[in-house]
């Protein structure tokens, strides 16, 4: 699904975040990213998402070279992709259930499909009882909880997070990783960025080690 | 095509909501686009009117032949085959005293006067249209005219008629540009409000940006918003005249007292309301289009 080939992405200024990075990840894989902060994790997300464009080197996601992608397919490249932050960003304007259901508006599911979507969305992460309530108002974990359903709400085959328990308490964060083992038995590919080992699940998940840019082996 | 009228819907309910959550702001915003445009619209109103009162007014070239007050109908006759002998007229036409008088106090409104006359003072009159226009003719043609016996009089209309067409040409000139210049306040005053909206909103655009919108999905909005802000602008400048042509009212109707005249204003009809509505909404739309791609290139680059 995810195929990186001798991938360098050098930021302006000369900061070298990956270098001549191969990797490949299947459909249906969990795998977890670690390495200090700054190793390259939330790089390598973004080249997958299109965020970013390598500097050398190809990214190809189901066949489609992204590093290459012209600026009007990026968009619907993204909306099979659930992206989640480690800030959330969640809209403090809107609801949780007006998050949920950013990604179906963009889309353009019609109102009624949406509404039933968010909310099967926010009942799989555990939040359907606040989807009046104002993210501000949530707690951290529930904050990247709703952020979650955010990213699955649309279905997407391939979920990135980019250290999605870095400011969670161990419990949550447990609950957290639970939750994405969840997504994956269903058949979605995860790839999780963590600085953090304990938050590595137990189980014969795939880890990648980034280490100044380049893999561990 | 369901997903098309969908987000479109969309936008034009974010666009309003918008506005409603900071109502005061976005009064003075349609204030302001009301004002600029209320300005070429009154004076496009006032000129309109201008042309129509000069509209009942003689044709421009042609002249009119006063006959002797002693003319009797023989001389009428011969005049009649003199003036249809020269070759320069394009038409005459024969107004008999009587019907003059007739003309006269049913156009100003003086039949009363009319009634009090012990003797109708008007002459015989010819009203002639010459066949070319030019100065050097139409001189020609006085004089000719003059030499003929029985003929008192020649007046030229065409000076002052052609003098306030130059005048209403002017006016019209100034309003055209005075409409150019406006034009360009409202594309820049919905530039500047897109602007500020592009950057309040700048964390839901990066968002939406990264869960997979189109620029067009992120453009819609702005362009919806840029456009009704003009079209609301575009009311309150027709509000704004009306009012104006209201208040005017019972002034010009004080005045057609005084001067026994008919003289009455009228309001923007509806082809020029059309347009106004649909010009403001276009400048709003294209000063939203502008500010629109430049703001977000410049936040695309700068995150």
């Amino acid at each position: 699904m995810i195929r990186f080939d001798r991938v360098t992405k050098r930021y302006p200024g000369g900061h070298e975040a990956l270098k001549e990075v191969s990797l490949e990840i299947a459909a249906g894989e969990m795998v977890f990213l670690t390495g200090h902060s700054g190793a390259g994790k939330s790089t390598l997300l973004k080249l997958i998402a299109a965020i970013e464009r390598p500097t050398s080197g190809s990214v190809l996601v189901n066949q489609q070279n992204v590093g290459r992608m012209r600026r009007a397919a990026v968009p619907y490249l993204r909306r099979n992709i659930g992206l989640i932050f480690q800030d959330h960003k969640l809209l403090f304007d809107r609801n949780v259930m007006q998050n949920v259901l950013l990604p179906l508006q963009i889309a353009g599911f019609s109102r009624h499909d949406a509404a039933a979507r968010a909310r099967a969305a926010l009942d799989k992460v555990g939040l359907l009882d606040r989807e009046k309530t104002n993210p501000i108002a949530l707690s951290g974990g529930e904050q990247q909880r709703v952020c979650i359903a955010r990213a699955v709400v649309s279905r997407p085959a391939l979920l990135l997070a980019d250290e999605p328990t870095g400011n969670l308490d161990s419990e949550y964060a447990s609950d957290i990783m639970i939750m994405f083992q969840a997504f994956n038995q269903a058949g979605t590919t995860v790839v999780i960025s963590t600085h953090d080992h304990a938050a590595v699940l137990s189980g014969n998940c795939r880890i990648i080690r980034l280490d100044h840019g380049s893999i561990q082996s | 095509m369901m997903t098309w009228l969908m987000h479109h819907r969309r936008a034009i309910l974010t666009t309003l909501a918008q506005m409603a959550l900071s109502p005061v702001a976005s009064l003075f915003t349609l204030f302001a686009i009301g004002v600029a445009l209320s300005l070429p619209a009154g004076m496009y109103v006032l000129l309109d009117n201008a042309t129509q009162i000069a509209g009942t007014l003689p044709a421009q070239n042609e002249m009119t032949v006063f006959m002797r007050d002693d003319a009797s109908p023989d001389d009428v006759t011969k005049l009649k085959q003199q003036i249809k002998a020269m070759p320069d007229l394009a038409d005459s036409r024969f107004v008999p005293r009587q019907t003059a008088l007739q003309q006269l106090s049913a156009q100003m409104g003086m039949s009363e006067l009319a009634a009090e006359l012990p003797k109708n003072p008007l002459p015989d009159a010819w009203i002639v249209t010459p066949a070319a226009t030019d100065a050097n003719t139409v001189a020609r043609l006085i004089k000719q005219l003059e030499q003929l016996p029985a003929v008192a009089l020649v007046q030229a209309d065409h000076k002052w008629a052609q003098r306030l067409d130059a005048l209403l040409a002017l006016g019209r000139e100034l309003i055209n540009i005075l409409a150019i210049i406006l034009g360009i306040a409202l594309i820049a005053i919905t530039g500047n409000t897109i602007r500020l909206q592009i950057i309040t909103r700048h964390a839901e655009i990066e968002v939406s940006r990264l869960i997979g919108a189109t620029d067009r999905f992120i453009r819609r909005p702005f362009l919806y918003f840029g456009a009704i802000q003009g079209l609301v602008g575009g009311a309150i400048a027709w509000g704004i005249v009306t009012l104006g042509i209201v208040l005017l009212s019972p002034q010009i109707d004080t005045l057609n007292k005084l001067y026994a005249t008919q003289i009455q204003l009228h309001a923007l009809g509806l082809t020029d309301s059309l347009i106004l509505f649909a010009f403001a909404s276009l400048l709003g739309w294209l000063g939203a289009y502008i500010s629109v791609g430049r703001t977000l290139s410049r936040i695309e680059n700068t995150h």
